[in-house]
């Protein structure tokens, strides 16, 4: 299978993150629920990953918090700082994890649009819209629609100087571009493990540079006969038993990351999305292309439903997604409400054949 | 001998120190405290040697660790708070 749908998930992983895995299972017991060394190991396998993950983005090991994915980081996040009618600024481009979420908590969204693929106009339409009152800005660092790079540094800056917290999601971007929440002055920052950081799927982090409220409530293996949740993190957010053998397969793609040369990484990705957005213009293929964008590209077939041409696409062994992504509200700013698009996403590890392989199955579909 | 303790809330700001000391040529081991010096239940301790305990209190400052109680374990086996 040649698969293009490493927005959702990635899924051929570097093979030390499944035997990373694998040992966990067969070795470690519950962190922090004794002191035999079957806990111990756990403690010291969590307590690893804690650690390069804090190198990898500059922060301090207490601030990595494990979650189970992105959604459950952004949902923290939103719950610390929203209350009913709070004024919460968004990007046009936001997930429903975020959406939702603010919803749920009785929000006003304020989102805010501009082309997508021109970072100076979204810095200006977050500039008029982050007036005082707000309670939150919500920005995500790479669009999983249409893959546009949002300037979270400068909206990082703007939100800073008006004292107004700032929440990004880096689902897509963590794992290929610079994630740097105190750079940003980002109060959260979430992210799944299982996409750009090339862990395994059920683990994410939330990367706390404010005091974040509790989640859910439960047993940390700390200070247990105080009824209220630890004040310190990582235990505050972490009650119940963690994910160890996701944690540990996150550790070693961690690991693995670490020792890439990031420039060439996105050099390499940003050739391959180049080759697709060129291979499908040249076949006359509608695409959503624009100057500042990685990884992910949206583009229909016309005159073929979006579904039915995925399906035709998974037939010749090309695993791709169509339809709104979970995100209407960033296809209502694209302008491709109802429909959606189909999406191609990369990888790291993708390969220029698979590109070639795509382009030619999708000659096949506009022959047709 | 390992004679005092350092005893902290949870488990990775003992991880934290004990790495920090370690790195600075101090040597200590990361245990469950025993129930006499974790009134709350379920905390740790990092173990030294009374010796080190300036050096350990400065290492441990500058690296944002910050420990509940500081104890010393008598010869019979019990503790005696001795917190700076």
């Amino acid at each position: 299978m040649i698969y293009l749908d490493n927005a959702a998930t990635t899924l051929r992983k570097p093979p030390q993150v499944s035997q990373a895995v694998v040992q966990a299972l067969r070795r470690c017991a519950n962190p922090g629920r004794g002191g035999h060394a079957a806990a111990a190991l756990a403690e010291e396998t969590v307590y690893r990953t804690r650690k390069t993950a804090a190198a990898y983005f500059g922060l301090e090991p207490e601030q990595v918090c494990f979650t189970a994915n992105a959604t459950e980081g952004l949902n923290i996040a939103l719950r610390s700082l929203v209350r009913p009618g709070s004024r919460v600024v968004l990007s046009g481009l936001e997930h429903n994890a975020v959406t939702r979420t603010l919803t749920g908590l009785g929000a006003e969204l304020v989102p805010v649009s501009a082309h997508i693929f021109d970072g100076d106009r979204w810095l200006e339409a977050f500039s008029d819209a982050l007036t005082p009152g707000t309670a939150a800005c919500v920005c995500l660092q790479l669009s999983n629609v249409f893959g546009a790079v949002l300037p979270v540094d400068r909206i990082g800056a703007l939100c800073a100087a008006r004292r107004i917290p700032f929440v990004v999601d880096a689902s897509q971007s963590a794992g290929l571009l610079p994630v740097r929440p105190a750079f940003w002055q980002a109060a959260f920052t979430a992210m799944p493990g299982h996409k750009g950081l090339m862990g395994p799927q059920g683990t994410g982090l939330l990367l706390c540079r404010a005091e974040p409220a509790p989640l859910r409530f439960g047993g940390t293996g700390s200070n247990s006969m105080e009824q209220t949740m630890p004040s310190e993190l990582p235990d505050r957010l972490e009650a119940g038993t963690l994910n160890v053998p996701g944690i540990a397969g996150l550790g070693a793609a961690l690991d693995w990351l670490t020792r890439q040369d990031p420039a060439l990484l996105l050099r390499r990705e940003r050739g391959l999305l180049d080759t697709a957005v060129r291979g499908l213009r040249a076949l006359g293929v509608p695409v959503w292309a624009g100057a500042d964008q990685l990884g992910v590209l949206s583009f229909r077939i016309p005159g073929l439903d979006n579904e039915e041409a995925a399906a035709r696409y998974a037939k010749a062994g090309i695993a791709l997604r169509a339809g709104l992504h979970c995100a209407p509200l960033a296809h209502r700013t694209g302008g491709t409400l109802p429909e959606g698009t189909i999406r191609l996403s990369l990888s790291v590890l993708s390969e220029p054949g698979e590109i070639r392989s795509f382009l030619s199955v999708t000659k096949g579909m506009m022959n047709h | 001998m390992n004679d005092l303790y350092l005893t902290l809330r949870s488990v990775t700001p003992g991880q934290k120190g004990r790495d920090a000391l370690q790195k600075a040529g101090i040597r200590c081991s990361l245990l469950r405290a025993p129930r006499e010096i974790a009134p709350g239940g379920c905390a740790y301790a990092l173990a030294l040697r009374e010796q080190d305990r300036s050096r350990a209190q400065t290492v441990l400052d500058r690296s944002g660790v910050r420990w509940v109680g500081c104890y010393r374990r008598r010869a019979d086996g019990s503790f005696v708070r001795t917190d700076p």
